[in-house]
């Protein structure tokens, strides 16, 4: 057995230029393979941590009627004392952050913006010491800044901003009822602008201080929701029942960010259906390319292998000497591909293809973050490992199979 | 002299079939594969941009000279003379359908509450020229125009836990910008290809839309499709002056491509495709090098041999170049005639293939009909051969260079 | 003696302007809400409803009984047959085209009446002004040659649409000829001005209302009530839900 490693690992040296195409092959395609691996998981990666990250954090703790009432946004189905909710998940190692949201009418006056008007919007309050622990709203800011605790000021995101043709300083006025059914009108300046990656979010979002919307809304203290961020390996579902249980409490229920977003859950799951046909394309192709490489090598080999066994070789060392060979152009291909795809990766996860750039001197109305970065996939780069030994050895098997059926002669006389 | 070296090359191609066949099927499956991708991406253009068509903005639109400005407003009374509209679009050679519609924001009022969702008004006759709504529907039957019927989006009327039979009293503002309410019947529930229609929207017959919303006979819009090989943007424009020679009205006519947002969509989701492709493409081009390059390596010796024998180097170059360029010519045109028969297949079939973009609200089907281009495809077929041919020369070139006893003592 | 006679004298003095102005905010306002309320009515009128895309009229046919009971049915055309019954507790709409009444309830209530500056909210409020409501007698103030008392009405509760409202009511005949609606922070958001007044049983009746709405633009209302008859036999079963849908 010995010998024959010795041998393979020799036919590998001997042949330089032949292990290198193969091995060559082998590799590009497992880095192809990797890559479109890693685009396609990092688009489905970047679409769930957009809404994690802007829209409904990793879970969040509601009144239990409101979940179904949601689409009024009912101030007075709320939960009283969020500080102490916040406070008991904190000890525990929680992050968490409270916000009330509400619907209102947005007044835009002539003054700031040459026409009046007035349209329907969502005002999410937030309290811009803790929203950050929980929410990834800090990173977005493209102008301006976020509003000080107690300041009557909002950030706007920045597609609505440009819809309605907001800019930095001017004012806006909120009018909407207040906890109880009172009216309420608040003047506000905008003083930042967010980009937001998560385009409902950054298509709708007007963001004010808690305690200025807990004054003016009459709150005392409530909040509508506390939104609670968990490490990204964190069991949600065991977590969600965990949190629960902590606050004990008869009137609340906690929600993960799986149940918020079930619809959502439910395309992105038909989505896959697509994803795999298009990975199937690549390894299709990769798989052809390594196979062929692999059958072309044997079958020049005929001859040798003729050679092989008129020097009196066995069919079965010779059959083991060539799977060797094959397995050890597998193993180098399969490492050359994983190093070149971890390479590739590495930039395609930290630098992403920038697509936008097209569309950087064309007026398209929206400004798109049009990043596409991948993510880490260690599985689909161990499987992509094992998959080019085992092709390869594989595709070997069956020339040198049907080789060793051939009289001595003939493999002697193929060219 | 070329000539027979061209002999020698098919002599050579056929003496070694197993190789041959072998290169010419990498070759094939490579070209194969990019034609189908390709297809299956034009599909997805296509499939996107006759969504549009069909379900939101037509090819053209015509609209009220104001609505597009108060748009916000929901201005219900910013219509289109429907009747004389048509008239004068029966006129005009380049339409081929048109259809008037009225989508208007509507509250269902159910149990005590108002749920918000959006109402299309249609005229069920003539939408059968226009789109496939028969074939759109899940169950039941499509609404007949005259009568208080509906046919919800599947998803809305399982999220409102409503059923065929089923009447729901729909609240709306009027063009009279007053209020009104009227009981439609749901008659036919339907999953359009576009996920966000099938969650938000019922369609009703327009006459009776017309009547509730007051309209007097007036729609929203009319939208239409030009004729195969029309361009909409120059149709528009003559639709536009028609419109105001025979009507004497100032209408709002736009080419679906000058409609905001809408057309950005598409060429951004384009761009994505187009990278997607390139992709492939460079994935399926190394096979095609690949293999080439392997062959003539393989065959150094003969090269010594031939060398030996007095073949000049440039002939040997000739010699490999020609018998790439005859394997793959044989290899592409059997993968792409492979390509087009399967694309061919999976375009009446279709294949259950939602694209991979999340997170952007792409107006894709979750069926997913390949659709072959001509031109692509013969540019597939060629490429495939000039850089399977071209791919010859790195390595016939060097074994050229060669001296001939070197070459033969080559494993 | 003297001392008693002086010491009634002050404390006439100061009880002279006591029983002139005896009068409360409370008082004025229960006063202004009763010359409204009739045992039974009937009228007809128009509303003519301003916005940004120019003026509608609508017409309408209207019964009450009492404070809490109404019914207004629409005969203009593009809303003829619609009907808005105002119960004891709730709100109805009645639609010819409906198959079910629609009761307002929660927002609903806040959405505008026929597109104008209205709210049904607006027509469902006014009961029990002064239990929501503390009430403080500001001054006088002269509204269009009528003398009025000025009074600022500041809710007690949360759950009224107006936490302030300022409102000019006329000395002699407690008719409010001026109303305004003001946030908690004091911003302007309706105003309401009683613009032509009829005497009908010896009372003043305000027939024509201007009500524009200060958070939209260029947008107002006026009602114009004609042949409002009171005290009439009304069937006692205008107001049942049954009726609703004849």
């Amino acid at each position: 057995m010995k010998f024959l490693i010795s041998l393979a690992f020799k036919n590998l040296t001997r042949y330089k230029r032949r292990t290198l195409i193969t091995a060559g092959a082998i590799a590009f395609g497992l880095m192809m393979y990797i890559f479109i691996d890693s685009l396609l998981l990092g688009l489905e990666i970047e679409s769930v941590r957009n809404l994690k990250w802007y829209e409904t954090a990793s879970a969040r703790v509601l009144n239990e009627d409101y979940w179904e009432n949601r689409f009024q946004r009912p101030l007075d189905i709320n939960i009283p004392d969020p500080d102490s909710i916040i406070s008991k998940l904190d000890k525990n190692g929680i992050k968490a952050t409270k916000r009330i949201e509400f619907s209102g009418d947005l007044i835009l006056n002539s003054f700031d913006f040459g026409e009046d008007g007035n349209m329907s919007v969502i005002v999410t309050a937030i309290d811009p010491k803790k929203d950050f622990d929980v929410f990834n709203f800090d990173s977005t800011i493209q102008q301006g800044r976020f509003p000080e605790e107690d300041e009557d000021a909002v950030v706007m995101g920045s597609w609505l901003a440009e819809d309605i043709g907001a800019e930095l300083g001017y004012w806006i006025t909120i009018v909407t009822r207040g906890n109880g059914g009172f009216y309420e009108a608040m003047d506000m300046e905008i003083v930042g602008i967010v980009n937001c990656p998560n385009p409902n979010v950054n298509r709708t979002l007007i963001m004010m201080p808690i305690a200025v919307a807990d004054e003016y809304l009459a709150m005392e203290g409530a909040s509508t929701e506390v939104n609670i961020k968990l490490p990204e390996s964190a069991d949600i579902d065991a977590e969600v029942i965990r949190i629960q249980n902590l606050l004990n409490e008869d009137n609340l229920t906690v929600m993960s960010w799986k149940s918020m977003a079930a619809d959502y859950l439910a395309i992105a799951e038909a989505k896959r259906g697509g994803t795999s046909m298009i990975l199937f394309l690549v390894f299709l192709i990769a798989a052809v390319g390594i196979s062929n490489t692999m059958l072309m090598a044997i079958f020049e080999r005929i001859r040798e292998l003729g050679m092989m066994r008129s020097l009196g070789m066995s069919d079965k060392k010779i059959r083991i000497a060539f799977m060797f060979e094959a397995a050890g152009i597998g193993l180098i291909g399969s490492i050359m591909g994983v190093i070149l795809g971890i390479v590739i990766n590495f930039w395609i996860v930290n630098y992403g293809i920038n697509y936008g750039d097209v569309y950087r001197d064309m007026d398209i109305g929206y400004r798109v973050q049009a990043i596409i970065r991948g993510a880490w996939n260690f599985k689909t780069m161990g499987i992509a490992f094992f998959a080019g030994i085992f092709i390869s050895t594989l595709v070997a098997f069956f020339p040198t199979k049907r080789a060793l059926k051939m009289d001595i002669p003939s493999c002697l006389r193929h060219q | 002299m070329t000539t027979k070296l061209a002999k020698t090359a098919l002599r050579n191609i056929s003496r070694n079939k197993r190789r041959s066949v072998l290169s010419g099927v990498a070759i094939g499956v490579a070209a194969m594969a990019i034609v189908m991708l390709f297809s299956l991406i034009a599909g997805m253009q296509v499939d996107m941009e006759s969504n549009l068509k069909s379900y939101y903005t037509g090819g053209i639109r015509i609209r009220n000279e104001n609505y597009e400005q108060y748009e916000r407003f929901n201005p219900v009374h910013l219509t289109v003379d429907a009747e004389s509209v048509q008239k004068v679009l029966d006129t005009i050679e380049e339409v081929d359908v048109y259809v008037p519609r009225t989508s208007f924001p509507a509250n269902l009022y159910i149990e005590g509450t108002n749920f918000g969702a959006m109402g299309v008004g249609a005229d069920f006759k003539k939408e059968a020229d226009f789109i496939d709504l028969a074939g759109s529907l899940k169950m039941g039957h499509l609404p007949e125009n005259g009568k208080n019927e509906m046919m919800m989006g599947a998803v809305l009327a399982r999220d409102l836990k409503l059923e065929i039979g089923d009447k729901v009293t729909i609240m709306s503002t009027t063009a009279a910008r007053g209020t009104n309410a009227i009981t439609l019947e749901i008659v036919g529930l339907f999953t359009f290809p576009v996920a966000a229609l099938n969650a938000k929207y019922f369609w009703a017959p327009i006459d009776r839309i017309s009547y509730f919303l007051r309209m007097n006979g007036d729609t929203q819009e009319v939208i239409l499709k030009v004729k195969e090989g029309v361009s909409e943007l120059e149709a528009a424009e003559a639709i536009k002056e028609a419109l105001k020679k025979e009507t004497s009205i100032n209408y709002d006519v736009q080419a679906f491509t000058e409609i905001s947002g809408t057309y950005e969509m598409i060429e951004m989701a384009n761009t994505v495709y187009t990278i997607m492709a390139f992709i492939f493409f460079l994935l399926g081009s190394t096979v095609i090098i690949n293999t080439t390059m392997m062959v003539i390596f393989e065959r150094m010796r003969e090269i010594g041999t031939l060398g030996a024998l007095g073949m000049h180097g440039k002939e040997l170059v000739r010699l490999f170049f020609l018998e790439g360029m005859f394997i793959s010519i044989i290899g592409t045109f059997i993968g792409v005639t492979l390509g087009i028969g399967f694309t061919l297949i999976l375009g009446k079939t279709g294949i259950d293939f939602t694209e991979s973009m999340q997170g952007i609200d792409f107006e894709i089907s979750g069926m997913m009909y390949p659709k072959l281009s001509i031109s692509k495809t013969i540019f597939v077929f060629f490429y495939s051969v000039i850089v399977a041919s071209l791919a010859t020369l790195i390595p016939s070139r060097k074994a050229a260079k060669i001296e001939p006893v070197e070459a033969l003592r080559y494993v | 003696m003297k001392n008693k006679i002086i010491t009634i004298l002050i404390l006439l003095s100061l009880l002279i302007p006591v029983t002139i102005f005896a009068i409360t905010g409370e008082e004025i306002i229960r006063k202004a809400d009763e010359i409204q309320v009739f045992e039974t009515s009937e009228a007809s009128g128009e509303f003519r409803i301003k916005d940004r895309f120019g003026e509608k009229v609508s017409t309408f046919n209207s019964w009450s009984r009492g404070t809490e009971e109404s019914l207004i049915e629409f005969t203009s055309r593009a809303e003829r047959g619609q009907k808005v019954l105002r119960t004891e507790d709730e709100l109805y709409l009645f639609f010819p085209d409906a198959e079910e009444l629609i009761r307002m309830q929660g927002s609903m209530l806040r959405q505008s009446m026929l597109g104008s500056d209205v709210s049904y909210e607006d027509m469902t409020g006014g009961k029990d002004r002064i239990s929501q409501y503390d009430v403080v007698l500001e001054g006088e103030e002269n509204v269009n040659g009528n003398e009025c008392y000025v009074l600022i009405m500041t809710a007690k509760v949360r759950t009224v649409p107006y936490p302030k409202e300022k409102v000019w009511i006329d000395k002699e005949t407690f008719l409010v000829w001026k109303a305004e609606y003001f946030t908690k922070s004091g911003r302007l958001l309706k105003e309401m001005e009683t613009l032509e007044v009829e005497e009908i049983d010896g009372r003043m009746i305000a027939v024509e209302t201007r009500i524009s709405d200060k958070m939209k633009t260029d947008t107002e209302t006026i009602m114009i009530i004609s042949d409002l008859k009171i005290n009439i036999a009304i069937d006692d079963e205008m107001f049942s839900l049954e009726e609703l849908s004849w």
